[in-house]
């Protein structure tokens, strides 16, 4: 559970920092007050989807079913972040930079104009928003779907509170650090739902998510040691 | 709608990579070979995403 817990924080942390930028851009056009209804109404859509899956998920009685479903999610989410951590990791593309992302947003023309604005935070928060709901729903099958949430709206607290505090990107967060981790941690879950619902024993119970997480840390550092050696 | 579908599945060749290692995860964990797949799928996985980080 708290496997789960520290994934879906973490994530969520990753996203809001994205989140936090565009809205940052979109804010210094068009005021704060305007910026933070785009991101109200966002986080608005998103909470009812989080209600809407979470309700769709309880309904599935068959636990093998729902493991299989979860598990495959979480292995199509994992597997596209720890591609891409290892990629960033090894050189192989760029890391994410804040500064230039906020940079590249300011420069663009449409940003003064206010509807304009006001739907480049709008899509912008629901976009970054949407890998936070998919983990809330998926993790929050373990946990609860409340708690879960708790989670993510924690994180979001923790980004607003340094965004209020720095009052500008959160570039020095380690993001692919943290991303490549959660990943590691995501395809873990992925493959140990997805097998349990096929019928396969897991030879140390609960502990193998830890054998799991281990495994994909190891080899994922191993890949990116592999690809920082061989020519691009 | 469209960021709604690449959040839950990603790209085309995100898409083939895992299910690709599904599919073969499910027709090893019928074979009498099962207790393997508890290392093989991981390690299949693993592959995809060193293949996906690379190509």
């Amino acid at each position: 559970m708290i496997g789960a817990l520290a994934a879906t924080f973490l994530t969520a942390s990753v996203e809001w920092v994205e989140a936090y930028t565009i809205l940052l851009a979109v804010a210094l056009s068009i005021g704060w007050r305007r910026a933070l209804t785009a991101a109200l109404a966002a986080i608005t859509v998103l909470a009812i989807l989080t209600t809407a899956g979470s309700l769709l998920l309880t309904r599935i009685g068959d636990l093998s079913v729902l493991q299989f479903l979860i598990g495959v999610f979480l292995i199509l989410f994992g597997l596209r972040w720890l591609a891409k951590a290892i990629a960033r990791g090894a050189g192989l593309k760029s890391l994410h930079d804040e500064d230039a992302e906020f940079a590249q947003l300011r420069a663009k023309p449409e940003i003064n104009e206010a509807r304009a604005a006001w739907a480049i935070a709008f899509n912008g928060v629901l976009l970054e928003g949407l890998e936070v709901w998919l983990i809330v729903v998926a993790l929050g099958v373990q946990t609860h779907h409340t708690i879960a949430a708790a989670a993510a709206l924690a994180a979001l607290l923790v980004v607003c509170f340094a965004g209020f505090l720095v009052r500008k990107p959160l570039a020095r967060v380690p993001e692919n650090t943290i991303k490549f981790t959660v990943a590691c941690g995501i395809l873990a879950f992925g493959t140990f739902w997805t097998l349990q619902s096929l019928g396969y024993a897991w030879p140390l119970a609960d502990a193998s998510l830890l054998a799991l997480f281990a495994f994909n840390i190891l080899g994922g550092l191993a890949l990116t040691a592999l690809y920082k050696k061989q020519p691009a | 709608m469209r960021g709604l579908i690449k959040t839950l599945i990603g790209d085309k060749r995100n898409f083939f990579a895992a299910a690709i290692c599904i599919f073969l995860a499910v027709i090893l964990v019928h074979t009498p070979a099962a207790p393997l797949t508890g290392i093989a799928f991981p390690l299949m996985l693993l592959c995809g995403a060193g293949y996906l980080s690379k190509y």
